[in-house]
């Protein structure tokens, strides 16, 4: 039975770009058995990987070492043979090679910056935004359900950091909303300033509270350290991301984390969801009600054992994460990334959906540690320490 | 989004690399984006010799690396301080606003040049 192969094929030949068809069906491919999710992979993912063999002559090359030509790769079986780039390859001076496509048609570059201070810089044609894009709100949409609302973001806004991957992706929520409010102004927050907003609110929308974990902590703290009790509302949602790790190297504690929000917020502890990307991929990994992270249906996630990177490990056993998007076109989008996570044993979730449930654990030893989190919480406590060092 | 000149220097650079005879370095970089250039340089009697350049960051910035490497080897550094301002904008072609912060990135190159002439 090839029927989903057929009906995506049949698509593409009327001119209908299937990747794009089944994003805009997310709701109902999250339903498919895990042999029809599969097909549909290994279709779309098989597709991508013949277009960046014969538009990249960089990737071609890196195929040619390792006698991996489009013929090998059919279907999902086929799909760990694909060559991997590592993700530290955006951060080359010579990140250029990675193009599919000339530069004149790149529309739009995105950044992150860890500690290190050097950034990854993902680039992407009109195409792969217009599917990045779709694949983002797909998922907002699905998960969330949001259409109104208010919502407060603890986090820079665009037009201070345009380029920042995380406020990009996070910054596409407004649209949902009736209103926004962003509380991180020229490196500064102040939780109080968030309790008025929150406040100013009540009664007239739903509220919900969208940042770094490390923002929104902050803002719990506040409250806690003060004993303010907000009550917030039913549908409230805490919405994280951009890891947990503080610059410091402490990592926020979820589960008191979320007791916290419950206590402080007056919220339910499963309407505090965190979200997993990066910013070299078109993708959110989010958390349903159950605490899952769903890895979006079109995305393959395929772990890898750390010793022999060639090799996958078992679903449930921890691994280092290599993505495979088949909705990246400026770029090849099979990354080996360096997060160590593992995979949910079971692909079906009490939540209703199936499919592949990621769960992060931690850079691989020795990787970088740092994200548009990271790197927004050191220059905001650079300039919280020139504040404290220049006040009289 | 990229004009000819920026997309020329970008996907083929020609000044990029080390440089193991470099008698100068200058160092232009932005904590915040991150956008960094590395420019190594060999100076002989006021003349630069060569110049190579590793840099990070968006494509305009490492293109604009490229293209000041490419018009400072072979001049005398009195040359290349004694260069106008229009023409000094002019050599990055017609740049979108999102691009703009590289002419900064262009004009620190030329100012940490007079600095090392000095």
């Amino acid at each position: 039975m090839k029927e989903v192969r057929t009906v995506l094929e049949s698509l593409n030949n009327v001119g209908i770009d299937p990747v794009k068809a089944v994003i805009g069906s997310v709701s109902d491919v999250f339903q498919w058995e895990e042999q029809k999710v599969n097909e549909m992979k290994g279709y779309l993912l098989s597709e991508n990987f013949r277009y960046h063999y014969e538009h990249n002559a960089y990737y071609r090359m890196l195929c040619d070492d390792n006698n991996i030509t489009p013929a090998d790769i059919q279907d999902f079986k086929d799909l760990h043979k694909i060559p991997l780039i590592p993700v530290t390859s955006f951060k080359r001076p010579d990140s250029h090679l990675l193009l599919s496509t000339s530069l004149t048609n790149i529309e739009f570059e995105m950044r992150s910056t860890g500690t290190s201070g050097i950034p990854s810089i993902s680039r992407r044609d009109r195409e792969t935004v217009d599917r990045s894009i779709f694949s983002l709100y797909a998922m907002y949409r699905d998960i969330f359900m949001f259409s109104r609302g208010a919502a407060l973001f603890l986090f820079p806004s665009p037009e201070e950091m345009p380029e920042m991957g995380m406020v990009k992706a996070l910054n596409m929520l407004s649209g949902l909303f009736d209103a926004t409010k962003c509380l991180v102004k020229r490196a500064s927050f102040k939780p109080k300033e968030a309790i008025e907003v929150l406040e100013r609110w009540e009664n007239m929308h739903t509220r919900h509270i969208i940042g770094p974990p490390f923002l929104v902590y902050k803002l719990v703290k506040y409250l806690k350290t003060n004993d303010i009790r907000l009550k917030l509302d039913k549908k409230t949602m805490v919405i994280n991301l951009g890891g947990w790790k503080k610059f410091s190297g402490m990592e926020i504690p979820r589960s008191q984390f979320n007791e916290d929000c419950a206590e402080y917020l007056g919220i339910p502890k499963e309407n505090v969801r965190d979200m997993y990307g990066l910013v070299e991929a078109n993708l959110l990994a989010i958390e349903c009600d159950k605490q899952s992270k769903h890895v979006p249906p079109w995305v393959h996630f395929s772990l890898r054992d750390p010793k022999d990177l060639s090799k996958e490990v078992p679903q449930g056993r921890r691994g280092v994460l290599a993505i495979m998007d088949p909705t990246s076109l400026s770029y090849p989008g099979f990354i080996l990334t360096e997060d160590l996570v593992y995979l949910e044993k079971e692909n079906t979730c009490e939540c209703g959906r199936n499919g592949q449930k990621v769960v992060y654990i931690t850079r691989v030893p020795g990787a970088e540690i740092g994200c548009c989190a990271i790197n927004l919480e050191k220059h905001m406590d650079e300039i919280e320490a020139q504040k404290t060092t220049v006040a009289p | 989004m990229y004009n000819p000149t920026i997309v020329a220097h970008f996907s083929n650079p020609k000044h990029s690399g080390e440089l193991p005879n470099a008698n100068q370095e200058l160092k232009i970089g932005n904590s915040v984006c991150g956008d960094t250039v590395f420019l190594k340089l060999r100076i002989v009697q006021e003349k630069v010799e060569d110049a190579k350049f590793t840099a990070y960051g968006c494509a305009t910035s490492l293109a604009t690396a490229d293209i000041f490497a490419h018009y400072i080897i072979g001049k005398q550094l009195s040359e290349i301080i004694a260069t106008p301002i229009d023409r000094r904008e002019a050599m990055l072609g017609e740049l979108e606003p999102p691009q703009m912060h590289c002419l900064h990135i262009l004009h620190e190159l030329f100012t940490q040049l007079e600095q090392v002439a000095v």
